[in-house]
């Protein structure tokens, strides 16, 4: 058997962008934001520009909130790590409409590529589902990443997803207007 | 009514529905009633800064909310606050149970106690003080009005000159 190679966050991200046109994302810090960018802007984008570990406590809030719409939470092994609580909370909460989705390269690729503990003996599907998620996976490869999304968007959750990804630099930045992301994102729910 | 109902009824007067919360024994009463309240959604947290993020994207869903913590949650939060609800404006209220000053047994609440008006003030994020029950209605419908007009979190502090001091157990 070959080894499909591993995931690559940018061709990851635009098959889901693809997919669902219309879905709120909630993107963490670095290059989950960046590569989301990397698809094109949308007013459904929320980038998160410093805040490491809030995206999925940001994405929990606004999937209660707006209970009928899918949310979907972009994030990276770093962010995960630390707010690893939140594993906690959302799976006390379980929001059916949460897919939180972990970019997992090992390393703090922004800052010189160090390596985070998911590179050598952390597990994050295996410490989401200690902490309560019950539909907590890690992939490998695109393959699985296509064959999962419709199941994670039709599909009640919360959904964990450790997509093990390469560490190739995302070219693209989203806007920096922080107020503006906010009422766009805002608007675009209200106009859903 | 004791304080904390003339609270909850505000929080419902004020359109609060999301009770974010660290447990507290100043706060405990709150926690309990809106938790059998249909009215609140509550969400437990295991960190403080956590209840910064879900508040965020309560709101941006369209929703309000609170952050209930004791004064070392307002220590967790502060990147939370600093990078996240004021650069990308966002309102909620804080009700912060007061450690380290009048009456305080724990030497290790002191420093945070006394670092949290001047952290607030830093960030510039108003903070206004509980100290008598008859100023529990006056403070929550004026901390709640600044907050949502000026799109920036604001705390209120609960002083132990109203609710007590811990005793040591």
């Amino acid at each position: 058997m070959t080894q499909e190679k591993l995931i690559n966050r940018l061709e990851a991200t635009q098959h889901l962008v693809d997919n669902a046109p219309e879905v709120l994302i909630v993107a963490g810090p670095g290059n989950a934001k960046f590569d989301l960018a990397g698809t094109g802007d949308r007013a459904q984008n929320f980038y998160i520009w410093n805040s490491l570990g809030m995206a999925p406590s940001i994405g929990l809030g606004l999937a209660l909130a707006q209970s009928t719409q899918k949310v979907i939470v972009l994030d990276g092994d770093g962010g995960t790590l630390m707010n690893l609580g939140a594993f906690a909370t959302i799976a006390r909460m379980a929001p059916s409409n949460l897919v939180h989705i972990v970019w997992d390269n090992g390393q703090y690729q922004l800052t010189g590529g160090q390596l985070t503990a998911t590179a050598t003996v952390t597990d994050l599907a295996a410490m989401g589902k200690g902490a309560g998620i019950k539909n907590a996976v890690e992939i490998r490869s695109l393959s699985e990443f296509k064959a999962g999304l419709s199941t994670w968007l039709s599909e009640p959750g919360p959904w964990l997803i450790v997509a093990k990804t390469d560490d190739n630099p995302a070219p693209a930045r989203p806007p920096k207007d922080t107020v503006q992301i906010k009422l766009r994102f805002m608007e675009a729910i209200s106009a859903q | 009514m004791n304080w904390a109902d003339r609270v909850i009824e505000k929080l419902k007067a004020n359109r609060l529905e999301m009770i974010c919360h660290v447990p507290d024994s100043v706060l405990s009463h709150i926690i309990s009633q809106t938790e059998i309240d249909p009215f609140f959604t509550v969400v437990p947290l295991t960190r403080e800064e956590e209840g910064v993020g879900v508040l965020t994207g309560a709101y941006l869903g369209g929703k309000r909310g609170i952050l209930l913590m004791q004064v070392s949650g307002l220590g967790n939060s502060v990147n939370g606050l600093a990078s996240l609800a004021i650069p990308y404006q966002i309102p909620f209220l804080m009700l912060i149970s007061q450690r380290g000053e009048l009456g305080e047994f724990n030497p290790a609440q002191v420093s945070m106690g006394q670092a949290a008006r001047p952290v607030l003030d830093a960030l510039h994020i108003q903070h206004f003080t509980l100290d008598r029950v008859d100023r529990v209605d006056t403070l929550l419908d004026g901390a709640i009005k600044t907050a949502y007009a000026s799109n920036r979190p604001v705390a209120l502090f609960i002083s132990t000159e109203m609710v007590g001091w811990k005793t040591e157990k």
